[in-house]
Formats: structure tokens, C-alpha cells, sequence
């Protein structure tokens, strides 16, 4: 639909054109019945949720890859001087923001919440001093302990002590 | 009514190669005929192409709807939103586009809006949530708005959002309601 009236003439006197399009998704989704509401069938979502379940079962095992890659970056920022890390901290963060948006999807949200926090600790205008990569393992090694230990949901009495570490350890090296 | 999707083609795009499969099993699990994972916002737009040109699939609108992670590299989804939105050589500039994201601070969510997306979809999501919003683009599609700063659809989702502002700025004789037909 590209078209002539996607363009608004500067000396016309129209400011707002307004499109009011048939539902073509709807008229596909519900073989022309448009104006009844539809809804995904029980076995569909039943469905999904059984293999949205069989990832989650592999998450640990391919989450893995990830927290191997983040203890890598640290090694390579600690190897460098400390105004030379910008690169390894942003490669961080962005492996951050991945890991907190999947986390929750299976099963495991403490992965979310680590992952969160270390998003903010490594953000544009993050510290890059020996103290603040300290703060930066001790995400990693809590994500990775969440990970082998295959700390679900809350993850109960070992959850809040591996929380309760990591804030700790923030709380040292702050 | 039961939705079947078997005629629906969708485009599925995340460079986060787990996640885009997960999408991508779990679109063919609820009935969608065809589903094209794509790697990052790039690959969408040669898909969004190549579907567009192929005679066999009827010409444009080929693709019924996009699902894209925001974060992607090298071409992120807020660039492949602007591109199916606004460049000329975009088979849909009317494409539903539901933005998938980490991203949930009101500042991200505008800049998504105000490039015309038409629903985000947070992550961590369930398969609740997704299938939300896939309902939501179906059932309650907006109309669309063209101003001389922004086209996508409504902003406003709700009659009752309607800024008084607005109501003083534009005159009713600088309105025009377009329909189907007239869209050449």
C-alpha cells in the first residue's frame, strides 16, 4: 500500500488523515466471521505451553554459552587498563539485557532479577575500576550458581541466600 | 470462535538464536501456516521483499504480521519498525508490528510508540502474555494517522483519551478519513 495519500501536501489544508482499513488479519483468522470473537483453542495454548516447557528443560544447558561468554569479557577487561574497558563492559551489558528477558520465560526469574541488576551496573556511565568488576563477578558467579544448581522460580532458602550474597558482595565493593 | 491461522504468514526476528526459535515453535503450535525466522532487522526486510515480489503468494501483503526482539544487530527492531513504516520501498506500510522487549521504562516504550508500533510485548513474557497480544492485534486493530510528524496507528486507544489540546489545534476541515477503496 504504498501510496500517494501516505504523503500529506504541505499546502493543502489537511493536517490529519485518518485510515480506517478493513481487518484483513481477522477476516483470515476467522474465515470471514469478523464480527464474532475469536479466541485461541484450549489444545493450541495447551500446546504451546508443552513446548514453551520442553526449552525451558534445555534453558540451563544452552544458558551456558552465555555465562561462559560473560566470565570471558570480564578476563579480557580486567586485562586492560582501566579506561580501556568500555568495549568488554558494553558486550556485558548487552549479554545482560538478553539474560533478563529470557530468565523469567523459563522458569527461572532469579536469572531475571541478576541479570537486571547487572544490566544497571554496567550501564553507559557504569564505573570501570577493579572494585566495580568484583561487583560484575560476583553477578556472574550468582547467575552461574542459579544456573548449575538449576535454581527455579524463587528458589526458596538457597534463592534468598544467593541474593543475599550478592548483595553483600555489592554492598563491599560499592 | 476458534482462530485458524493456517493462511497467516509471519515474520519472526530476534538474532538470539534460542529465543527465536522458541518464537517460532510456538507460532506453528498455535495453527500459523508460515513463519520466517529471521536473524535481525536486515534479513526481515529482504524476507518482507522477497514475500512482497513472489507472484505465487498473490503480490503484497504477503506477510501478515512481524514479531521482532527490539535489541538485534545490526539492524535493531525500532530501525526495521521505521523502515516497514516509513521507507518507500515497504510492501505494508500498515504491517501489524508487535515489538518484542526487555525494554519496559516509559522512555522505551515511547520511542517504540511514536515510531508507530502496535503492541509490545515485554519480556519475560508466557505464553499468556503473547497470546495476548496476538489477540489484541487481531480483534482491536487501530485505525491509522498520518500528521506531518508521525504515522502509525492511533496512538490513542481509547475514545476517552482524546487531548482537548489536539481537539482545539486541528479543525474538522483538516481531517480526511480514508477507506479501503480509496487507498490506490
Amino acid at each position: 500500500m504504498t501510496t500517494k495519500s501516505l504523503d500529506l501536501d504541505p499546502k493543502g489544508k489537511i493536517k490529519v488523515r485518518y485510515f480506517r482499513l478493513r481487518n484483513r488479519l481477522k477476516e483470515k483468522a476467522s474465515s470471514g466471521q469478523v464480527r464474532e470473537p475469536g479466541k485461541f483453542t484450549m489444545k493450541a495454548l495447551e500446546e504451546a505451553m508443552a513446548e514453551l516447557e520442553k526449552f525451558a528443560e534445555d534453558y540451563p544447558d544452552w544458558v551456558q554459552g552465555q555465562v561462559r561468554e560473560l566470565y570471558d569479557e570480564l578476563r579480557k577487561a580486567r586485562e586492560k587498563e582501566e579506561n580501556r574497558r568500555a568495549s568488554e563492559l558494553k558486550r556485558i551489558n548487552d549479554i545482560a539485557h538478553d539474560m533478563r528477558g529470557q530468565g523469567g520465560t523459563f522458569g527461572y526469574p532469579l536469572v531475571t532479577t541478576v541479570a537486571d541488576s547487572l544490566y544497571k551496573f554496567t550501564g553507559a556511565r557504569a564505573h570501570s575500576g577493579e572494585s566495580h568488576l568484583e561487583i560484575v563477578k560476583s553477578h556472574i558467579d550468582t547467575m552461574n550458581a542459579v544456573i548449575k544448581e538449576r535454581v527455579e522460580g524463587d528458589g526458596g532458602i538457597l534463592g534468598r541466600e544467593l541474593l543475599t550474597a550478592l548483595e553483600r558482595a555489592i554492598e563491599k565493593f560499592s | 470462535m476458534d482462530y485458524d491461522l493456517g493462511l497467516f504468514t509471519v515474520i519472526v526476528a530476534d538474532d538470539n538464536a534460542y529465543m527465536r526459535s522458541l518464537l517460532k515453535t510456538v507460532m506453528h503450535t498455535m495453527g500459523v501456516g508460515t513463519v520466517f525466522a529471521v536473524n535481525d532487522g536486515s534479513e526481515a526486510i529482504e524476507t518482507l521483499k522477497r514475500v512482497g515480489q513472489d507472484p505465487s503468494r498473490g503480490g503484497i501483503n504477503s506477510v501478515d504480521l512481524i514479531m521482532a526482539n527490539w535489541q538485534m544487530s545490526p539492524v535493531d527492531g525500532l530501525l526495521l519498525l521505521k523502515w516497514v513504516r516509513r521507507h518507500k520501498e515497504s510492501p505494508d506500510k500498515f504491517l501489524p508490528f508487535v515489538m518484542v522487549t526487555g525494554y519496559a521504562d516509559m522512555g522505551h516504550v515511547n520511542e517504540a510508540r511514536d515510531l508507530g508500533v502496535t503492541e509490545i510485548l515485554s519480556k519475560p513474557y508466557s505464553i499468556q502474555s503473547l497470546t495476548q497480544r496476538i489477540g489484541q492485534v487481531i480483534e482491536r486493530p487501530r485505525q491509522f494517522v498520518l500528521t506531518s510528524t508521525y504515522f502509525g496507528p492511533d496512538r490513542r486507544r481509547r475514545k476517552t483519551e482524546s487531548r482537548l489540546s489536539d481537539r482545539r489545534k486541528i479543525k474538522q476541515e483538516e481531517i480526511e478519513i480514508i477507506y479501503d477503496d480509496e487507498i490506490s
